[in-house]
C-alpha cells in the first residue's frame, strides 16, 4: 500500500537513495547497529514463516490527545503489565500511536534553563514527567509512538532498545521517503545533518518501557524555538514535510504540485510505515485494537 | 598516577575486590546482590544500598538520580528511586525491606559518582532493616558474578 502511495507523488532524488529502495529480501538483508559496548546488534528482517508475538496497538494517529490523558493511560497499562508479570501470566506488548495537542514535556533531569520562557507563564502547558531526556515539544503534525513493551520479551538492554527505536524511524525515512537519516554518537534521536527529526525519551520500570518517540511529520516547528530542544544548543529541529519541501526544485516547471502529498496524506503514509517498521524491528505482529481502553472521560485518570 | 595505582591496588585488597581486571565489572565480596543489579552492605541493623559496577557500566553516564524521602518504607524487590542515563530513566529496586534513614544527597549534584564509585561514594540510600532473613533471597559475590556473565552472554 505504501508503494502505491509513493508512486503517486514521485520520489525525491536529492537525498542519496539507499541501496534497498525495493522491499528487502527477507532472507538476506539485515541491518547491523552498534551498541554502546560495540557488539554488533542484528535487526534481522523477518523470515516469513516465523510466528511472531503479538503487540496490541491503540491507534489514534489522527487524533490530538491531551498529554495528561495519554500519560495516565500509559501508566495504567504499565500497572496492568506489572500485575500480569507478578502473577506469572503472559504479558504481551502494547503500542500507542497518537498526536498530541500542543504541549511541552520535561524529563527527570530536565533543566528549566532550557526553557526560553518563564515556566510560570508558558505558551503551552508544561509537564514534568518521569521519562529520560530533556525538554521537548509535542503538537499537531507530529506522530508520537509509545511502545509499552516488556523488555524481557526482547533484550533487557536499554541501549539496544533506544537504538531499536531509532532504527524504526531510520527505516521509515529510508523506505518511504528515500531520506537517509542517521544517528549521532551521544545524541539519541534521528538526525538529517544537524536537524533532529525524531526525539526520544523513555522510562523503564521493572523492564517495562513507556514513553517513547516523537517524529515530526508536518509539525509547525515554531514552538521549538521557545525551548532548547533536548537541551542541545546549536542544532535544529526538522520535519519530514520541511525536508521534502526543501528538496523541491525552485523552477516550478515540474508538475510537482500534483504529486506533492498534502499534510493528511503525509501523516497517513508515515503512520503506516511506522507501524510496519516497528513490527519488523521488534519482530512483533501488530494487532489493532478497535476499542481502545482510553475513553476521553474524567473517570479514567 | 603511580600513587593512585598503588592506592587502587591497596584498596582492592582491603575491600577484597575480585575480578579487578579492566573489562570486567568489579564485584565486591561481603556484599549481597539482587538480580536487578543492586548491592547491599549490611552492618548490624543498618544497610547501605547502591547499584553495581555491572549496572552502571550498562547504563552509561548517569545524569540524574531520583532519591526517595528519608522515612519512607522500602520493600525488597520494589522500586524506590530512579536513575537516568542516555534518555532512559529506570527504576532502582530495593534489595531489602525497611525504612530509609539516609539518602546520598551528594548524588543530586554529582550523579556521576554512581559511575565512578558505585560501591563507595555512589551509595544511594541507607535502610534500617526490617527483616534480616530477607538477605537469604539475595546472591553472594560469586553467584552474582556468574549471574552477570550469563546475562551478558545472552545479548
Amino acid at each position: 500500500m505504501i508503494r502505491a502511495s509513493i508512486s503517486s507523488f514521485g520520489l525525491i532524488s536529492t537525498y542519496s537513495i539507499p541501496q534497498q529502495s525495493k522491499k528487502p529480501n527477507p532472507y538476506q538483508s539485515h541491518q547491523k547497529v552498534f551498541s554502546k559496548s560495540n557488539h554488533v546488534l542484528d535487526f534481522t528482517s523477518s523470515k516469513t514463516l516465523e510466528i511472531r508475538k503479538t503487540c496490541e496497538c491503540f491507534d489514534l494517529y489522527n487524533e490530538l490527545v491531551p498529554y495528561d490523558k495519554a500519560w495516565s493511560w500509559q501508566k495504567n497499562i504499565v500497572r496492568e503489565k506489572k500485575a500480569l508479570i507478578e502473577s506469572n501470566e503472559e504479558c504481551p506488548d502494547s503500542l500507542i500511536i497518537l498526536q498530541h495537542s500542543p504541549v511541552y514535556t520535561m524529563g527527570t533531569a530536565s533543566s528549566e534553563e532550557h526553557l526560553n520562557f518563564d515556566i510560570k507563564d508558558p505558551p503551552f502547558q508544561v509537564f514534568r514527567t518521569e521519562r529520560g531526556g530533556e525538554v521537548t515539544y509535542h503538537g499537531p503534525g507530529q506522530l508520537v509512538m509509545y511502545p509499552i513493551i516488556n523488555l524481557r520479551n526482547h533484550k533487557m538492554d536499554l541501549h539496544w532498545y533506544l537504538r531499536a527505536l531509532e532504527e524504526v524511524v531510520i527505516r521509515v525515512l529510508s523506505s518511504t521517503f528515500s531520506i537517509k537519516a542517521s544517528r549521532l554518537e551521544g545524541l539519541t534521536g534521528v538526525w538529517i545533518g544537524d536537524q533532529k527529526l525524531a526525539a526520544m525519551g523513555i522510562r523503564v520500570s521493572q523492564w517495562i518501557t513507556y514513553h517513547g518517540l516523537a517524529l515530526n511529520v508536518t509539525t509547525d516547528l515554531t514552538p521549538f524555538r521557545w525551548i532548547v530542544p533536548c537541551g542541545i544548543q546549536n542544532r535544529q529541529v526538522g520535519s519530514i514535510k520541511e525536508l521534502l519541501r526543501q528538496s523541491q526544485p525552485s523552477n516550478g516547471c515540474r508538475k510537482s504540485n500534483l504529486h506533492h502529498p498534502d499534510d493528511f496524506q503525509l501523516i497517513d503514509i508515515t503512520h503506516n510505515s511506522l507501524i510496519k517498521e516497528f513490527s519488523e524491528v521488534f519482530q512483533l505482529e501488530v494487532q489493532h485494537k478497535t476499542n481502545p481502553l482510553f475513553e476521553p472521560s474524567e473517570n479514567n485518570i | 598516577m603511580a600513587s593512585r595505582l598503588l592506592w587502587a591496588s591497596r584498596a582492592a585488597s582491603y575491600l577484597r575486590i575480585s575480578a579487578f581486571n579492566r573489562g570486567f565489572a568489579s564485584v565486591i565480596k561481603d556484599l549481597k546482590y539482587a538480580d536487578s543489579h543492586e548491592w547491599v552492605k549490611v552492618d548490624g541493623n543498618s544497610a547501605t544500598v547502591g547499584i553495581t559496577d555491572h549496572a552502571q557500566d550498562h547504563l552509561g553516564d548517569v545524569v540524574y538520580v531520583e532519591l526517595p524521602e528519608v522515612g519512607v518504607a522500602v520493600t525488597q524487590g520494589s522500586g524506590f528511586g530512579a536513575v537516568e542515563s542516555v534518555k532512559a530513566t529506570s527504576d532502582i529496586n530495593s534489595p531489602v525491606s525497611g525504612k530509609v534513614v539516609e539518602v546520598n544527597e551528594v548524588l543530586s549534584e554529582s550523579p556521576g559518582l554512581v559511575n565512578s564509585s558505585p560501591y563507595e561514594k555512589g551509595w544511594i540510600i541507607k535502610v534500617e532493616l526490617q527483616d534480616a532473613g530477607e538477605l537469604n533471597n539475595l546472591m553472594d559475590a560469586d553467584k552474582y558474578s556468574k549471574f552477570c556473565e550469563e546475562e551478558d552472554s545472552k545479548h
